[in-house]
């Protein structure tokens, strides 16, 4: 049918698409990964203490990025905050790891929070009677066991946030759908600066292809730390 | 801040602005219930073949279920607009793509929730209804179904949630629900605060409001032994 | 006694002679008498581009012959092509040049947050946007047309009433068909390539947008045409920040050289059709073409209904 006659235009787009595109996605995925966890577990231990004020504020934190549709918060720290402030003109890039990270670290703190109250109290008990403090248990004792069972949503959020970062294609920040809507553009457009064919059923194939090649082995993964790390 | 204090003007904005506002939110509510009765019609058919090992329509919903966990939902909406817009045959409108698109989305997410929950209701509950003398089809509408469907409720909801709100993401083909509108009215008024908002208020509004009204609503429907 | 009488009178009338002719001289130093290649220095570059050495400047990446990507991967088209003038210019070097996409919506944040030194993308002069950031001289002279299939019952302006519509958000065309042709049914995309692809797919009856653009599409595509209708000639100008005079003075001076030594035209050749330069040729500036923005006393162009 269409793919069988491989256009001219197919081999450069393609290794376009993969240098530029996809380079561009996984490092504002990575950025936007490790911001996340930092902040989320960050976050989410904190909630487990019961102390009204910052529970109530983390909790805000939480259900404001959570609720907000991502494309929305993502309008907002780009075209929004710079009003209130010189200082918060961010560049497309920036603007999207940030926005990544607030949707990201409100997943994660979440999921630690129910990592963390589900290590059982008689681990708190055991720790104490040895002598550790407050922080000292959290550290030494809880957060170790936590942290395996947030392997698993860590990875799901990795996929998420790789999927996400196409919104930042409609700012204008440099990632994989992006680049695609470029090629499309090339080419279609009339010689001699482009090649005056119709490309976008292969493009998007192609760009939906790249997608499922890299988050399906994640999902995957995802699901088989769940069932070895999740045992207890 | 004083460049903020002279220009933020939330109440003219909304003035002006409220009638395109509210068939923005109209559309959005409109395109966003489709998706929900379309994707847990699908999540309830396929997974129910899942968990039952339905050949056939069994490894063809995991083939659907993953490629649309896997692939963003931006992908797939160009793919329906634009990619298949390509052969004039495939070609669908606008409101078409946009149900269509987010159903199919949530559909992939109900088939993992209600397979999940129809395979967590207990063998001695299924055994005793066939031992009752059920078929399998009144079995599963009997028991697996009201069981295996409270057990799944509560990411069934959230999943209705993130229908709602992929809908903003309807933006990219200009389907004039709330978030393109806002989004439109800010460029050509540059009240861009006043927009978000407008935005950030009634989207928080919906799905709190969603989340809350379905916690309540869980309370009434969760079985004996999880209450 | 009388010798040195003589000797001081001979040194003060000296001295008298020579004060009096060193303030008779013309104040000016260096004058015209001075070397003829004293033309008025240029502007310097702005410090801040001339400690990073090299531009950081923001571009069309969809918009062929504008500013596209080729499937290499490089950036080309006539605003890229003048951005590269400007790296010679300022470090005589063209790669002194680092590209930012800057599709319409993203053109003025990337401006005011400081992300690129300037805009070079289409970027059409109105005085809104003149109210957030500063333009420099006018160097295209753009016209807006209608791009329609060859059996479309649009014939012009005048036909739009109830018709499709497409064009790019929070474009001059966006405000100007909402305020002049109300009831058109307008569908605005965020970038060119959508809007393209949605007067393709039959989607829209029309496409409305740059000159050189749709020329360069009916030109290539059998199926297509353009009204004759010319609207909104306004002229592209470089965006950059608000109150940056040095910039400005630079860009300015620098358009003014490329202008004299005809510069645009090799670049226009290498970016419309060959049959459409000499038609094309009078947007551009050139040592005997002269064109700017509309004058503060006229009604503002992009306000004009027909």
């Amino acid at each position: 049918m269409i793919f069988v006659d491989v256009p001219e235009w197919a081999d450069p787009v393609a290794r376009y698409l993969i240098e530029e595109g996809l380079v561009g996605t996984l490092r504002i995925a990575a950025v936007a990964l490790v911001a996340s966890s930092l902040i989320g577990i960050t976050l989410g231990t904190l909630l487990t203490i019961r102390f009204m004020p910052t529970r109530a504020l983390i909790r805000l934190y939480i259900e404001v990025w959570r609720g907000l549709p991502i494309i929305v918060t993502l309008f907002i720290v780009y075209f929004g905050a710079p009003l209130i402030s010189t200082q918060f003109e961010l560049d497309p890039y920036t603007a999207g790891a940030v926005t990544l990270t607030l949707w990201g670290s409100a997943q994660i703190a979440e999921a630690t929070r129910g990592a963390v109250q589900s290590i059982s109290r008689g681990q708190h008990e055991a720790a104490s009677a040895l002598g550790f403090g407050w922080v000292g248990r959290h550290v030494f004792v809880i957060l170790p066991q936590a942290t395996r069972r947030l392997i698993p949503p860590l990875v799901s959020l990795l996929v998420g946030i790789i999927l996400n970062t196409t919104l930042i294609g409609i700012i204008g920040g440099s990632e994989l759908l992006e680049a695609s809507k470029r090629m499309v553009e090339v080419v279609n457009a009339p010689l001699p600066t482009g090649f005056g064919d119709r490309g976008e059923f292969q493009i998007y194939t192609f760009v939906m292809l790249v997608f499922f090649l890299v988050c399906f082995p994640l999902t995957r993964l995802a699901a088989w730390l769940e069932r070895r790390l999740v045992r207890a | 801040m004083t460049l903020l204090a002279l220009t933020y003007d939330l109440g003219s904005f909304l003035e002006e602005n409220w009638e395109a506002l509210l068939r923005g939110l109209v559309r959005t509510l409109q395109v966003s219930a489709i998706a929900i009765i379309g994707s847990l019609l699908i999540g309830l058919a396929l997974g129910a073949a899942r968990a039952h090992r339905i050949p056939v329509v069994s490894q063809l919903a995991v083939v659907y279920v993953e490629i649309i966990r896997n692939t963003p939902i931006l992908v797939q909406i160009f793919f329906l607009y634009f990619g298949l817009g390509q052969f004039p045959a495939m070609r669908m409108d606008v409101f078409t793509v946009a149900w269509l698109s987010i159903t199919i989305w949530g559909g992939a997410f109900q088939t993992e929730n209600f397979r999940a929950g129809f395979e967590a209701v207990p063998f001695s509950l299924r055994e005793g209804g066939l031992a009752l003398g059920f078929t399998p089809l009144k079995n599963f509408v009997n028991v697996t179904l009201p069981v295996g469907g409270r057990i799944a409720l509560p990411s069934t909801i959230n999943t209705f949630i993130a229908v709602l709100k992929n809908t903003a993401l309807l933006y990219v083909i200009a389907y004039e629900e709330l978030t393109t509108t806002a989004f439109q009215i800010q460029a050509l008024t540059l009240e861009t605060l006043e927009a978000w908002t407008v935005l950030g208020i009634v989207y928080l509004t919906l799905v709190w409001g969603l989340s809350l009204s379905i916690r309540l609503l869980e309370s009434h429907l969760a079985l004996p032994e999880a209450a | 006694m009388k010798r040195l009488i003589l000797f001081v009178a001979l040194v003060s009338a000296a001295a008298a002679a020579l004060a009096g002719w060193a303030l008779s001289a013309p104040a000016s130093g260096p004058t015209a008498s001075s070397a003829p290649a004293a033309k008025q220095a240029l502007p310097p570059l702005p410090a801040a581009v001339r400690n990073r050495k090299r531009w950081i400047i923001g571009v069309k990446c969809d918009a062929p012959p504008f500013g596209y990507i080729d499937v290499r991967g490089n950036n080309q088209g006539f605003d890229i092509e003048v951005a590269r003038w400007f790296a010679r210019y300022a470090f005589g070097r063209a790669n002194r040049v680092g590209f930012v996409c800057a599709p319409t919506p993203a053109r003025e944040p990337l401006i005011t947050s400081g992300r690129v030194d300037l805009v070079i993308s289409t970027f059409t002069y109105t005085r809104d946007r003149d109210t957030r950031i500063d333009f420099s001289r006018a160097y295209y002279k753009a016209g807006g047309r209608l791009l329609v299939r060859n059996n479309s019952p649009i014939r012009s302006l005048s036909d739009l009433a109830g018709r499709r519509v497409v064009t790019t958000s929070s474009s001059i065309y966006d405000r100007w068909v909402r305020r002049c042709f109300p009831n058109t049914e307008l569908t605005v995309t965020d970038n060119l390539t959508n809007a393209r692809l949605t007067f393709d797919q039959q989607r829209a009856d029309t496409l409305m947008w740059d000159d050189t653009v749709l020329v360069g599409i009916a030109a290539a595509d059998r199926n297509v045409k353009l009204t004759n209708d010319v609207f909104l000639p306004l002229p592209y100008g470089i965006g950059m920040r608000q109150g940056d005079t040095a910039m400005k003075r630079w860009v300015d001076s620098r358009l003014g050289l490329m202008k004299k030594a005809d510069r645009f035209l090799p670049i226009l050749r290498n970016t419309v059709p060959a049959r459409f330069v000499p038609s094309f040729s009078k947007n551009i500036l050139r040592p005997n073409v002269n064109f700017g923005y509309a004058p503060a006393s006229e009604p503002d162009p992009a306000n004009v209904c027909p």
